[in-house]
């Protein structure tokens, strides 16, 4: 990259207009070409500077950070980088931005002075995945999600095991599919999601609202039931475990695996552990490469893997690390996904699609990938 | 301009100090506001958004006391309800204390203030007792019993064991705060427990972080209860042991086979039991998470006017002075020029090269003064960053005192210089404090009187010349002068003959005096033995000057004079014994020439009559011998006219006027109070300024004065020092210090 990313600063803090670019400073790819102090300015220095990557706090007076991401992503489709705080109602508004075509967010920083390196790692991570991203896709974006009743929760023990690991886009691309899965759906899936402590909670009540599945934040000794989808929570790692009753997720402090906590590594050694052939492992958009090595092992145990496509994912990283060592059975869209998973856990492949209501055609096509 | 982390984090805390200072200012004025207007939305929304801003900027800073203070607040003005509450802007402005306490703390590494009262007020917003939060806080119970930390696994052991008959207990065991090894205690529970039957759950888990101050198990025994808790009660260990049945709600009856093969019971269709203890949770959860969803689905916001130019710049009050110095020097080096080009003119008067040299001396001189005034702008800065401070201050002091006050501002956009503006932040205080708790009347006494029962207060700045005025006036009783003078006769600040000659304006600058005070108790808020002395102290540093006027059942109004700036005056200079001194030229009301002759002596004055005036002298040199020499001799008076009070200062030659930059003396070089600070000229030759408020007050003690007056060679002292700077002046030169 001979070009240094261009990035606006917008944040209604002075401190943070102050920091962020000192943090981003610490890299001489990027260039923070700009401040806004609010979204009003913040869309006219758009306008005047170009920048490749926008950061946007929230909550700001004047024109909100909602306001101003769907502003940005109605005139210029600029990868925006969400600064979000820690309280519940930032982590709500921070979903809400992601589902609007935020590419991705970071914590505001905190207790910069020990945790500089950790924080600008992070920020720099990111701006610099945002910038090669090709855009934002729009095409997988949920819009408002509606509610929906929760349905009962069938204590049936699942089919298969399905293990999930994403990272950034992630939060968009597990909406999409999970809404397109079955309330009978058989399997039960386990996802680790790259997301810092205190957003997976509410992310996966926003899923458990929205989705014909249940979605719930792990606990230790939740049980892998099917059609339900356990979050790994933020900041602990989460392996699933066979006991004799039933199988659990059992959530643990280890240190950072691949400097990620939850590490999408940890969950696929213990379903390629405890499951073999009946797991399932899946990688899907996100920067870095936790998980291949993971999936790896899941194909050596027997079970079946696939890696999000290029082009569905927002940032391929993870993917591209997984097919690259050869650890991807298949290689699959976001929209065939949902048929894929599907036909995973329906073993008489005719009967796939029997019954179900909604999506036929695409459960038909799912039928017809899922058996070639 | 990346530094080393260290500088980069120091450069952040002061940025955050500054940036937090402004924050909690702007929740003051936010939290007045919303008590004018009860539960107005926008403003309640900004106010939580200021919260948020501190808290955010605190973390960052890695304040965590603070941080997690303004959090709960936040999160409290985020539910629904607070928000509207009517105690809200009380809290706000009570946090606003805190913060500003905590911030304080910070910054000078001094022991942080309780929280703990602000806290249980946010909680208190949060659950308001009394009604309303009654079914919120049930559902919440609720949900503790019911969770009761039994994971899905543990659920489902406790309904088979259920299920094949044993009975299923829960043990509760409150560990003995005294207990030296609280984990070995709970293994030892463990121990007795397995003793007992089957071990369900047991909590906390092993090698888990917690505190362990309770042991929670679920036990799966035939054994009866009551054996059951004599075996966990472990003297040492166990303070209290409690035995209840386990209630059972459980995910279903069956136990989950692994994961079951092909063809597993896939298209069974179980029947949903009814009260799953993973629904009801989730059920409870959900209800939680749909009430966050209303308080955060944020109303579309009115868009509002942008905040301000963008384009601000922050920048470090040093930088500025360091500019601020640099045009100073080049003031120095305008007259260093100025004086060659004179000689010059003189060896050379008839060269061509003199005109030029005096066009582009006359322009640059133009640019100077342009530069000098545009570098002196950016130190300006409104008084209404002061002022906006008081409408709190006037709220908490009236209300301290039962009064109702209404508070007028105006002329909030008069510039003052930022290091006179934070200098007489406290003053200032002082008087406005003292206007309430003094000035003002109580409600009745003013109704009494035939006034509106609420008192006002007018706190008013402006510019006049080259000076900014500020007014603190209030319509209260006024200064009885007599009272004053019986008070500071009975206070022994003076005597009686002393008293008697005062006039009216300087009887009321004794109440200016240190440990003078009229109020009849001594209340909190103006503070105790510290009184308007502290204001007249400051200000004499700053070189301004104050002014009482009062009028008896009207009120009164104390008036400030401060100079623009401390760091140029226009100064006129004037020689004392071959020396050269300088004053402000503003001070100088006239000049009058008159020769030693004229100049009479009444009671050990020296006085002149000036037209109809009897004007008293202040003499900076000594005496001259009497004789006839001395009738003849020429002298000036320079007749100062400061507030209200008026008096010549005999000298023996005028210098002219010029502007002189003012360079800081340090106490060494200078032992007088008379001198306040010291140029150069352009020649070399250093002139000292004189401080007019210690001049004055020399002139008041010298009246007052019952050993006699000493009106002369006041400046003998200082002769020795300034010879001293003289011949290190260079020295003076390089140490372009402050600004005084």
């Amino acid at each position: 990259m001979n070009k240094p990313v261009r990035v606006l600063v917008v944040d209604d803090s002075a401190l943070m207009r102050k920091l962020i670019p000192k943090i981003l400073e610490q890299d001489a790819s990027i260039e923070v070409v700009g401040t806004a102090i609010d979204g009003h300015f913040g869309l006219k220095k758009i306008d005047d500077l170009s920048p490749d990557v926008v950061t946007l706090d929230l909550e700001m007076p004047g024109l909100n950070g909602i306001d101003t991401l769907k502003e940005i992503m109605r005139r210029w489709r600029l990868p925006v980088i969400v600064v979000s705080s820690h309280s519940t109602a930032g982590a709500a508004i921070t979903l809400k931005a992601l589902t609007l075509g935020a590419f991705d967010f970071v914590a505001k920083p905190k207790d910069v002075s020990a945790r500089m390196p950790e924080i600008a790692g992070e920020l720099i991570k990111k701006i610099r995945a945002a910038a090669q991203s090709a855009g934002v896709q729009t095409q997988f974006l949920p819009g408002e999600v509606g509610g929906k009743q929760p349905g009962k929760l069938r204590p049936v023990a699942p089919t298969h095991i399905i293990a999930i690991g994403v990272s950034t886009g992630g939060p968009n691309a597990l909406q999409y599919l999970f809404s397109k899965l079955p309330v009978e759906f058989s399997g039960s899936i386990l996802v680790v999601q790259h997301m810092p402590d205190g957003f997976t909670e509410l992310f996966a009540k926003r899923l458990d609202e929205s989705c014909p599945i249940r979605v719930k934040e792990a606990q230790s000794g939740d049980l892998l039931v099917a059609g339900r989808a356990l979050i790994c929570p933020g900041n602990r790692h989460m392996k699933a475990k066979k006991l004799p009753l039933g199988n659990v997720v059992l959530l643990g402090d280890d240190t950072p695996v691949n400097g990620h906590r939850p590490s999408v590594d940890v969950l696929f050694h213990s379903v390629a552990e405890e499951f073999g052939s009946q797991a399932m492992g899946l990688l899907m958009t996100g920067m870095g490469e936790d998980g291949a090595a993971g999936l790896g092992e899941i194909r050596a145990a027997g079970g079946f893997t696939v890696a999000q496509s290029q082009e569905t994912c927002v940032v391929f990283g993870m993917p591209k690390a997984a097919i690259e060592r050869g650890y991807a059975m298949r290689v699959a869209d976001l929209q065939e996904l949902p048929s894929i998973l599907q036909a995973q856990c329906t073993p008489d492949q005719g009967r796939g699609g029997d019954g179900t209501r909604g999506d036929t055609s695409e459960v038909k096509r799912a039928t017809t990938s899922g058996s070639n | 301009m990346t530094g080393p982390p260290e500088d980069r984090m120091t450069e952040l805390r002061q940025l955050f100090f500054e940036s937090a200072g402004e924050l909690v200012q702007k929740l003051n004025d936010e939290a007045m506001r919303l008590e004018k207007s009860p539960g107005h939305a926008e403003t309640a929304r900004s106010l939580r958004r200021t919260v948020h801003t501190l808290k955010g900027d605190a973390a960052a800073c890695g304040f965590r006391e603070l941080s997690e203070l303004a959090h709960e607040f936040e999160d409290v003005l985020a539910l629904e309800n607070t928000a509207a509450a009517a105690s809200v802007p009380e809290i706000a402005l009570r946090a606003a204390d805190v913060f500003a306490a905590l911030l304080e703390a910070y910054r000078t590494g001094t022991k942080l203030p309780s929280i703990q009262s602000l806290r249980a007020d946010i909680a208190r917003l949060a659950h308001p007792v009394p009604g309303g939060a009654g079914k919120a806080k049930k559902t919440k119970k609720k949900a503790a019993k019911i969770t009761n930390r039994w994971s899905e696994y543990e659920q489902l052991a406790i309904a088979r064991a259920a299920a094949t008959g044993k009975p299923v207990h829960h043990v509760v065991v409150q560990v003995d705060p005294q207990c030296a090894m609280p984990i070995a205690g709970r293994q030892m529970i463990q121990f007795a427990l397995a003793g007992l039957g089957e071990v369900l759950a047991l909590y906390p888990v092993e090698g888990s972080h917690e505190p362990i101050t309770r042991i929670e198990a679920a036990l799966a025994s035939e054994k009866p209860a009551e054996q059951i808790r004599a075996k966990c009660s472990i003297p040492t260990i166990a303070l209290t042991v409690r035995v209840t049945p386990v209630r059972i709600q459980t995910l279903s009856t069956t136990a989950l086979p692994l994961v079951s093969g092909a063809d597993s019971a896939r298209n069974d269709e179980v029947a949903p039991s009814e009260g799953g203890a993973a629904d009801i949770t989730a059920d409870i959860t959900s209800g939680i998470a749909s009430k966050e969803a209303a308080a955060t689905g944020e109303p579309a916001v009115a868009p509002a006017m942008p905040t301000g130019p963008d384009n601000l710049l922050r920048v470090d009050a040093e930088r500025i002075d360091s500019v601020l110095n640099l045009v100073g020097e080049l003031i120095l080096a305008k007259s260093m020029l100025q004086q060659a080009l004179l000689e010059f003119g003189q060896r050379f008067p008839k060269d061509v090269l003199r005109g030029k040299f005096a066009d582009a001396m006359a322009f640059q001189g133009r640019v100077l003064n342009d530069l000098q005034h545009s570098v002196m702008k950016i130190r300006m800065v409104p008084v209404d960053q002061l002022f906006r401070r008081f409408p709190r201050i006037v709220r908490d002091v009236g209300r301290h005192c039962g009064k109702e006050v209404e508070l007028l501002i105006r002329g909030g956009q008069t510039d003052l210089d930022k290091s006179i503006l934070d200098a007489i932040a406290e003053p200032l205080t002082h008087l406005v404090r003292n206007a309430i708790g003094h000035g003002l009347e109580t409600a009745e006494e003013r109704v009494r009187a035939g006034k509106r029962p609420q008192g006002t207060l007018r706190l008013g700045a402006y510019h006049q010349g080259n000076q900014v005025v500020i007014e603190v006036s209030d319509d209260g009783s006024g200064i009885d002068s007599e009272k004053v003078r019986q008070r500071a006769l009975s206070q022994r600040l003076l005597n009686a003959e002393q008293a008697a000659r005062l006039s009216e304006t300087e009887t009321l600058d004794l109440i200016l005096q240190p440990g003078f005070s009229t109020a009849e108790e001594i209340t909190e808020l103006s503070g105790r033995g510290v009184g308007l002395d502290v204001v007249q102290s400051v200000l004499g540093r700053l070189k301004g000057t104050i002014q009482i006027e009062t009028a008896p059942g009207r009120g009164t109004t104390f008036r400030l004079r401060l100079p623009l700036t401390l760091a140029i005056i226009r100064a006129l200079m004037f020689r004392v014994e071959q020396r050269l001194y300088a004053l402000p030229l503003n001070t100088v009301a006239e000049i009058a020439r008159t020769v030693e002759g004229d100049i009479h002596q009444v009671e050990h004055y020296d006085v002149l009559q000036l037209r109809n005036d009897v004007l008293p002298l202040l003499r900076l040199g000594s005496k001259p011998p009497s004789g006839p020499e001395r009738a003849r001799r020429k002298v000036f008076v320079l007749v100062i006219n400061s507030g209200e009070r008026k008096f010549g200062v005999i000298v023996d030659g005028l210098e002219g006027e010029d502007e002189l930059v003012i360079k800081a003396l340090d106490d060494q070089s200078i032992t007088t109070d008379l001198v306040s600070g010291a140029s150069i000229l352009g020649d070399g030759r250093v002139v000292l300024i004189l401080n007019m408020i210690a001049l004055m007050d020399r002139f008041t003690r010298g009246r007052t004065d019952a050993n006699g007056p000493r009106m002369d060679g006041l400046l003998s002292s200082v002769v020795p020092a300034a010879s001293s700077i003289e011949s290190g002046n260079r020295r003076a030169r390089g140490a372009a210090g402050g600004l005084a």
